[in-house]
């Protein structure tokens, strides 16, 4: 029983992880770069996160995640204008990895020295504690509506995506940028809303990940790593491959965690390094 | 070879023969992780400017090479300085094993799947108790070190492996081989239809420069005495690789060489002179590496020596000038 309760809890915290390699998988399908500052940006908007709940003690910390969602966005908005733009239409694909990769550094240093290295997390009271009792196993109520937020948000993107305007100018982009510029589209101008949904999708995954446990500014790194896994294991450009990614993954972990107290993301990281292996097919074929 | 390169050389040889005699052990412990440093950077060029590869888990192997020396001197019980070799071995080793899995992948996939199995690999050795677990290894056979000559020996060490290194890089490049590697990173479709084999080219680079790190490493832990996990799986290892590498000029020689003398240069100045914290120098280092990655993508060095004129280190071809003239590859 209490096997399954983890796998149970690891589904959910994979509803989590989702959230965190959507983004990444969004910006990487439309403008091939992987973005290794994501992991850095969600750290960011949860330290946003804490610093609200500190100045408005009153209202619930939930609420808040909406500001913190539009900041978001626009940060990604100007990140993608003012800095990655520049490198995103050159042909060397390694440009746009290092400059992010350059960015990351940046913005870990930075939350060092302005915030300190001390261990945060935002605290939500009783809702992070209490739990749904069913047929005798304990489900915990903010993974279980992580996980439905997750689906949602999924559900939303795919629908913006295929149904809308604005989706069908983003998915034109990803085919063909240059084709796009026939029909009045700016593509740079594409990808900054793009970006900016990206970081404001990650705000979300950054600030639950950041309720259920803490973090410090040198977190990115390993948040980067499990969105990264995410979508290689889900398969690039599925949104639902990404869902099934994320579970897979947390269910690892949990597992893990199980005979092994402090593996912390071991046994994740070595799925993913076993997948590789007996599954590259899946990985490679979804290049173009 | 020209003339002037052999009389440069010989000239590098002859300072690092005679500087620990001139300069205090300060300095010499500063110049000697300044040549580690070099060694890794180019290292790490020669995978990521020669061989297309950007791997941001190379701190894999600065660790495996400095665990690989300290342990196999424990157990063998004989001076740190014999068991040296261990460390490039154990890292080609283990370069050639994952080099199976990891080169299916291409670009920024390979990238992270370095960094993963560089996290792999750190999630084990603090859980081995053979490898010292949380604690790290103190080297045991110490005691078969002479210390008036210590400080000496690991910058003889660090300067003929930095000298070495960058010999054998030059003539690597002007070699055949060399020519096929910068084919692959130019266009690896092409190159493939000219006949280069593409994925034993970048094997054998991704093999040299993990066995290249981890000697490096392997020296400069050798210098603490000691070495823990967290120190020694430090992604800022493959930081510093990588922000002299783009500073510099990637896919130059001489492009690290420029990228290390501003790395120290601005934290001698900002650590030293301004009492600035470590974590505000990276900040700054960042923004000038990604300053130069804006405005001059391919580093400073390629900008200085196309506006002064000076080629020291040119693995540049030249295309024959007519057909008759059959003289491809000369420089």
């Amino acid at each position: 029983m209490a096997w399954v309760e983890t796998l149970i809890n690891g589904a959910l915290l994979g509803g989590l992880y989702s959230l965190l390699g959507i983004g990444l998988a969004l910006v990487f399908g439309v403008m091939r770069v992987v973005n290794i500052a994501h992991g850095e940006f969600m750290v960011l908007s949860a330290f946003l996160a804490v610093f609200l709940v500190g100045m408005f003690p009153s209202v619930h910390p939930l609420l808040l995640l909406i500001p913190v969602v539009v900041t978001s966005f626009v940060v990604g908005w100007l990140y993608q204008m003012l800095i990655v733009n520049r490198v995103a239409r050159q042909p060397d694909p390694l440009a746009p990895l290092l400059l992010t990769f350059g960015i990351s550094i940046i913005l870990r240093n930075l939350m060092v020295e302005l915030f300190g290295a001390d261990v945060r997390s935002v605290q939500l009271g009783e809702l992070s504690r209490a739990s749904l009792e069913v047929f005798g196993l304990n489900i915990g109520i903010m993974p279980l509506s992580t996980l439905l937020l997750a689906v949602v948000l999924f559900l939303s993107l795919q629908w913006i995506l295929k149904r809308t305007t604005f989706g069908r100018i983003v998915r034109a982009t990803a085919d063909r940028r240059d084709i796009i510029r026939l029909f009045g589209v700016k593509p740079d101008r594409v990808y900054n809303y793009v970006m900016g949904l990206s970081l404001a999708l990650g705000a979300v995954g950054g600030v639950l990940l950041a309720v259920r446990s803490s973090f410090t500014p040198f977190s990115g790194g390993e948040r980067l790593l499990i969105a990264f896994e995410v979508v290689v294991l889900g398969g690039i450009g599925s949104f639902w491959g990404a869902l099934v990614g994320g579970i897979a993954l947390g269910m690892a972990q949990l597992a893990g965690l199980k005979f092994d107290p402090n593996a912390g993301l071991l046994y994740a990281h070595l799925l993913f390094f076993i997948m590789l292996l007996i599954r590259p097919a899946g990985i490679v074929s979804n290049r173009t | 070879m020209s003339r002037t390169l052999i009389l440069v050389w010989a000239t590098c040889v002859g300072l690092i023969a005679v500087a620990p005699a001139v300069v205090g052990e300060g300095a010499l412990r500063f110049a000697t992780e300044c040549l580690l440093i070099l060694s890794m950077a180019q290292m790490w060029n020669l995978l990521a400017g020669y061989g297309g590869l950007v791997s941001l888990g190379h701190q894999v192997f600065v660790a495996l090479g400095a665990y690989g020396l300290f342990l196999s001197s424990g157990w063998l019980d004989i001076s740190p300085y014999w068991t040296l070799p261990v460390a490039p071995v154990i890292c080609a080793i283990v370069a050639a094993i994952i080099a199976l899995p990891l080169f299916r992948l291409r670009e920024a996939y390979f990238s992270i799947a370095m960094w993963v199995f560089a996290e792999i690999v750190a999630a084990f050795t603090t859980k081995s108790s053979l490898m010292g677990g949380t604690a790290g290894v103190t080297l045991s056979t110490s005691r078969l070190l002479d210390f008036d000559w210590f400080e000496p020996i690991l910058f003889w060490i660090a300067g003929s492996l930095a000298l070495g290194l960058l010999g054998a890089l030059y003539l690597l490049m002007k070699s055949s081989f060399g020519l096929g590697l910068m084919s692959v990173r130019d266009n690896d479709i092409a190159a493939t239809s000219v006949g280069v084999n593409v994925q034993r080219n970048r094997f054998i680079v991704f093999v040299l420069s993990a066995a290249g790190c981890g000697l490096a490493g392997a020296v400069s832990f050798l210098g603490n005495l000691y070495v823990g996990p967290a120190a020694a799986f430090d992604v800022n290892w493959v930081v510093y690789m990588m922000f002299i590498v783009l500073i510099g000029g990637i896919g130059t020689l001489e492009g690290p060489i420029v990228g290390m003398i501003i790395f120290f240069g601005l934290r001698e100045i900002v650590t030293d002179q301004l009492g600035i914290s470590a974590g505000w120098y990276l900040v700054m280092l960042g923004v000038v590496a990604v300053i130069v990655m804006l405005w001059s993508p391919r580093g400073l060095w390629p900008m200085l020596r196309d506006r002064f004129g000076i080629d020291l280190l040119s693995i540049r071809r030249l295309a024959p000038k007519s057909d008759l003239t059959r003289s491809g590859t000369s420089d």
